[in-house]
């Protein structure tokens, strides 16, 4: 193995060092989340602690990493050798989580050689028996699919991990620490999960420029040399060793005065979190932070040095980092996990019959978050009916928008709506035959063969006996990236009264949210006479954001039009791939007034009859943003759009997360 | 290998001095970690990579090793490979050298060619382990090329991360795990018209040049007769070209061996890099890193033993471009002066 560049060598990133140092003195830490640039040699230093760590004991080559002075945890294989177990030294696991990991992979499965040879139903041992006792670094947190985020977090908080499926029900210890990495202009991390590191701390390049050329000089001595540059911090390393190893044995008998413990409450209401973790963490983190200072007792300044770490990413008026705010109170879950399935069918019954009514919520949250200074830029935009480019309003975290759950099985990538895939990621929600995919449903092959097997049983040396008949494949599950199609209205009313700005503000919203679920865009607009594709179906949604940014407002609005191209662009994507799942989305304030064929025609009616057709196909989903004011004459133009296409149908200010309380309440209603 | 195809010789390509650069120093120092082209279509992105075999070193290899595993110090690997798929473990180990392999990863691979695959059908069969060898195995010490990197499907990309940071490849299936090491210069090419890449993928490329179509009407003719008797008589046309491939085969040697025993960089210099990316604006300090071994490989490549000025600031142009901070839907900085100008006056 190639050696690791030293803990103690590593130039700057305290915070992040002690971080990690605090978690190695007490497991009640919670682990940290690091958040910041790439190559800030977090990493290096996540692989490094590991060598800092002194060894621990366990039986030699156990997969479940045993722990000799807890007997009542040991692994079956160790039990059985009780006192003749031969215990090692070994140094403390590390894990990197692959990105590509399956739910097998993280948390273990059937032992598939062990039950075709000689029928044992054995666990085949998983990242997290491995990791026991270690540290699960993973990198890119927020970008991991849901349901392995929860298995990691799930095993984190309870120090086990348990695997009901597959026929299995197994148990087995997993204590491990958990440092996480993500770069927020990714995506953020679901709120729950956000909770539950204990702390996080920001990381950055230096930017003095004696520090960054230490650090360069100390890598190329590294790299030409890694053992004796090793030997030369072995000494520095053994003392921090020594230092954490005697903070260990401290921990136990450090004590928090009482009257700190309101002090610590304070400190965590004054920082507006969430729940009570926060407190908890933060008491832990002062014992392990006077435990390593060699204090018998928690003083307040150990209180406040420990508080930015555990209240940084619970604070809920934190400083939004741009373009995506911070993450919203914990309600989120909901759009995560249940309400897709349920709602949005409903919700187009509900619209179809009566357009939605002026709900009293409605009334009052879009004057509370009208986007003011954008208001304010347009005064002057407003009063020249000619041509404006207008400038790109206030972004915002949109809520989720997807498309319906069928049964096809698709390919591909990204994180918005769920399917069934035909590829070995996602989770493992069914099996079928000769599905072709080689994605071996092992339960659901032995129980398809286990009727045969005194039939077939001849001469084999096998304990079960297959035949291909009995194969069944993996039917998996996951969020995959759709089409998006934004059909803007960047005709002259859209100019009044700053709707431009806030419009694009909503686009340019959801085209960051685009790229956060890797969703491929497309970008149409109607102004004057006609319609245009500016932009093809592409995955460069930032060739998307730049021609939102320059687009030209002015004219009449042929809303007819519009249509007529956005469909077009929808058939064409559908013929490519049937498979596709396009959501249209359609940023108007539902005003026609140019026909598109027969100039007799009511350009309205002529829009609401193209609209219903377009509802025909099943495979289009379809979201009207309308983008009028609610405080304004309120003529509902893009309700009733919206109900023809069978839409669902926000305001601007309802995309927003925050505004996602009055959705579910409407919804219900 | 020769006799199968002949490849368009590396030295006959014209112009694109910096993307052929470029490749160069990746061949010289395979610790760059690799380069992405971004450039319009056919503006020689392929044929250049292509073409690198040409120009390629020798490596010592084990016959009939389908991990390219090097006989020099990765034989305990060897023989825990053999031991994990019941192969004799001593079987005879011959030595042979043989050319550093160009790998393409077709941007329609499935994740089990690129990984590699375990065959259970076997396994059901006999209860034994067989393991088909992917890409990443054949890459290994070698040039992984991806053409359109840009519109790689997200599950091969996060097997490239995974393998680009571990340097391991690990094969699983039904719990059956099996590891063999994975280190790759990637190579990558792309239209940015066509989509941006993931921001940790495209930090995983150590050089970054972006490529127009030349606008000289003298050189592009040179483009179309070199092409046109390429394709006439391409055995005639490498053979024109022998004597220049051999010559710059041989300075990449020298130039390797240099690097070998050591380019010294004063301590200067290193301050002149740490002060480009701070002017710049580069997240993390991968970019410094990457500069310093760049430098050095410029300096080996021009025969020198030390790095001077010139090589930073050319090495700052080409591993820099794609490191400059953004906010996401913002364009890539081609033009790397125009990025400090620009900090400049805002500073000022």
């Amino acid at each position: 193995m190639r050696a690791n560049f030293p803990f103690v060598a590593v130039v700057g990133q305290d915070e992040l060092k002690k971080s990690l140092l605090l978690c190695a003195v007490n497991p009640g830490v919670g682990g940290v989340l690091v958040r910041g640039e790439k190559g800030t040699a977090k990493s290096t230093l996540a692989r490094a602690l590991a060598d800092v760590l002194p060894e621990i004991d366990t039986a030699e080559g156990c997969a479940f990493v045993c722990d000799p002075a807890r007997p009542g945890e040991w692994c079956t294989r160790c039990r059985e050798k009780a006192g003749a177990n031969h215990w090692v030294k070994r140094r403390i696991p590390f894990q990197t989580l692959p990105l590509n990991a399956t739910e097998d992979r993280v948390s273990g499965s059937l032992d598939f050689e062990e039950a075709v040879r000689r029928g044992r139903r054995e666990f085949s041992p998983g990242l997290l028996a491995s990791v026991h006792r270690g540290i699960l670094y993973v990198d890119e947190v927020n970008l991991l699919d849901d349901h392995l985020v929860d298995i990691l977090l799930d095993a984190a908080a309870c120090g086990e991990n348990r695997v009901e499926r597959e026929g299995l029900s197994f148990a087995h210890p997993s204590r491990f620490m958990l440092i996480g990495t993500m770069n927020p202009e990714e995506g953020e991390l679901r709120p729950q999960l956000l909770d539950r590191f204990g702390l996080s701390v920001a990381v950055g390049g230096e930017t003095a420029v004696e520090d960054r050329v230490e650090l360069m000089w100390r890598r190329q001595c590294f790299d030409r040399d890694p053992a004796g540059f090793d030997r030369l911090h072995a000494e520095e390393t053994l003392a921090l060793r020594r230092r954490l190893v005697a903070a260990r044995e401290r921990l136990p008998g450090v004590r928090l005065p009482k009257r700190l413990r309101g002090f610590i409450a304070e400190l965590a209401s004054e920082s507006h979190v969430a729940g009570h973790r926060a407190d908890l963490f933060l008491e832990q983190a002062a014992l392990a932070l006077a435990a390593l200072h060699g204090e018998n007792e928690v003083g307040e300044a150990r209180i406040v040095e420990a508080a930015p770490l555990v209240l940084a990413h619970r604070r809920r008026d934190a400083q939004p980092s741009p373009p995506p705010p911070l993450p919203p109170p914990p309600e989120n879950s909901e759009d995560d996990s249940e309400t897709p399935e349920k709602s949005p069918p409903e919700n187009r019954e509900e619209r179809e019959d009566a357009p939605p009514p002026p709900s009293p919520e409605q009334g009052e949250s879009p004057s509370q978050n009208r986007p003011e200074d954008a208001d304010d830029g347009q005064s002057g935009g407003g009063a020249t009916p000619e041509e404006n480019v207008f400038q790109i309003g206030e972004t915002f975290r949109v809520k989720r928008v997807q498309a319906d759950r069928d049964r096809q099985r698709r390919r591909g990538s990204g994180r918005r709506s769920r399917s069934r895939v035909s590829q070995k990621q996602g989770r493992y929600v069914r099996s079928g035959p000769d599905l072709g995919t080689g994605d071996l449903a092992l339960d659901a092959t032995l129980r398809a063969a286990a009727p045969h097997q005194l039939a077939r049983r001849g001469d084999s040396s096998l304990a079960i006996v297959l035949a291909p008949s009995d194969i069944r494949e993996k039917i998996r599950e996951k969020r995959l990236g759709n089409h998006l199609f934004f059909t803007v209205d960047a005709s002259g009313s859209m100019g009044a009264r700053g709707r431009m700005a806030a419009s694009k503000g909503a686009v340019m919203s959801l085209l960051l949210d685009a790229y956060q679920k890797r969703d491929r865009v497309a970008l149409i607009s109607f102004r004057r006479n006609g319609a245009s594709l500016d932009l093809p179906p592409t995955t460069s949604v930032d060739l998307a954001g730049k021609l939102l940014a320059e687009m030209p407002v002015g004219g009449r609005t042929p809303l007819s039009a519009g249509l007529s191209r956005t469909w077009e662009a929808v058939r064409n994507t559908l013929s490519k791939n049937p498979l596709a799942r396009p959501i249209v989305l359609i940023i108007t304030d539902g005003r026609s007034n140019v026909a598109l064929r027969d100039p007799g025609e009511n350009p309205l009616h002529e829009a609401w009859r193209l609209a219903a057709a377009m509802r025909q196909d099943s495979r289009v989903k379809y979201v009207v943003v309308d983008t009028e004011d609610a405080d304004a004459m309120n003529f509902g133009l893009a309700a009733e759009l919206a109900g023809a296409l069978g839409a669902d149908y926000f305001k601007v200010n309802d995309l927003k997360v925050e505004a996602l309380v009055n959705i579910v309440r409407r919804s219900e209603w | 290998m020769s006799k199968a195809k002949p490849v368009y010789p590396f030295p006959a390509i014209v112009g694109q001095e910096r993307m052929k650069l470029s490749l160069i120093l990746n061949v010289i120092d395979p610790g760059l970690s690799g380069v992405l082209i971004r450039g319009e279509k056919g503006t020689a992105k392929s044929t250049a990579v292509r073409a690198l075999a040409d120009i390629l070193p020798e490596i010592p290899v084990i016959r009939d090793d389908p991990f390219q595993l090097s006989p020099d110090d990765e034989l305990e690997i060897l023989a825990e490979i053999r031991r994990h798929l019941g192969l004799a473990e001593d079987a005879p180990i011959v030595r042979e050298t043989r050319k550093v392999a160009v790998v393409e990863l077709p941007v329609g691979a499935t994740e089990d060619r690129v990984v590699g695959s375990l065959d259970l059908e076997q396994a059901l069969k006999s209860g034994k382990r067989k393991v088909e060898p992917g890409l990443l195995a054949a890459a290994h010490r070698g040039i992984l090329y991806v053409d359109e990197v840009n519109l790689l499907d997200d599950h091969v990309v996060d097997v490239l991360l995974d393998s680009a940071a571990m340097g391991v490849n690990t094969i699983e299936r039904e719990g059956v795990s099996f590891g063999h090491p994975a280190r790759f210069t990637l190579v990558g090419t792309m239209n940015p018209e066509e989509g941006e890449l993931r921001p940790q993928l495209l930090d995983r490329f150590g050089l970054c040049v972006t490529i127009e179509g030349i606008a000289d009407p003298e050189s592009r003719v040179a483009v179309m007769e070199r092409r046109a008797a390429f394709d006439r008589d391409p055995e005639g046309f490498v053979l024109k070209w022998r004597s220049e491939s051999e010559a710059l085969a041989g300075r990449i040697e020298r130039a390797r061996r240099i690097l070998a025993s050591d380019v010294a960089v004063e301590r200067e210099f290193l301050f002149r890099i740490a002060r480009t990316c701070l002017d710049v604006g580069v997240d993390g300090h991968r970019g410094d890193i990457v500069i310093l071994k760049a430098a050095r490989a410029l300096a080996a490549f021009a025969g020198r033993n030390e790095v001077q000025a010139e090589d930073i600031d050319k090495a700052a142009e080409l591993a820099l471009p794609h490191r400059v901070r953004r906010q996401p839907l913002m364009e890539m900085a081609d033009d790397l002066e125009a990025v400090r100008r620009k900090k400049k006056g805002m500073e000022s």
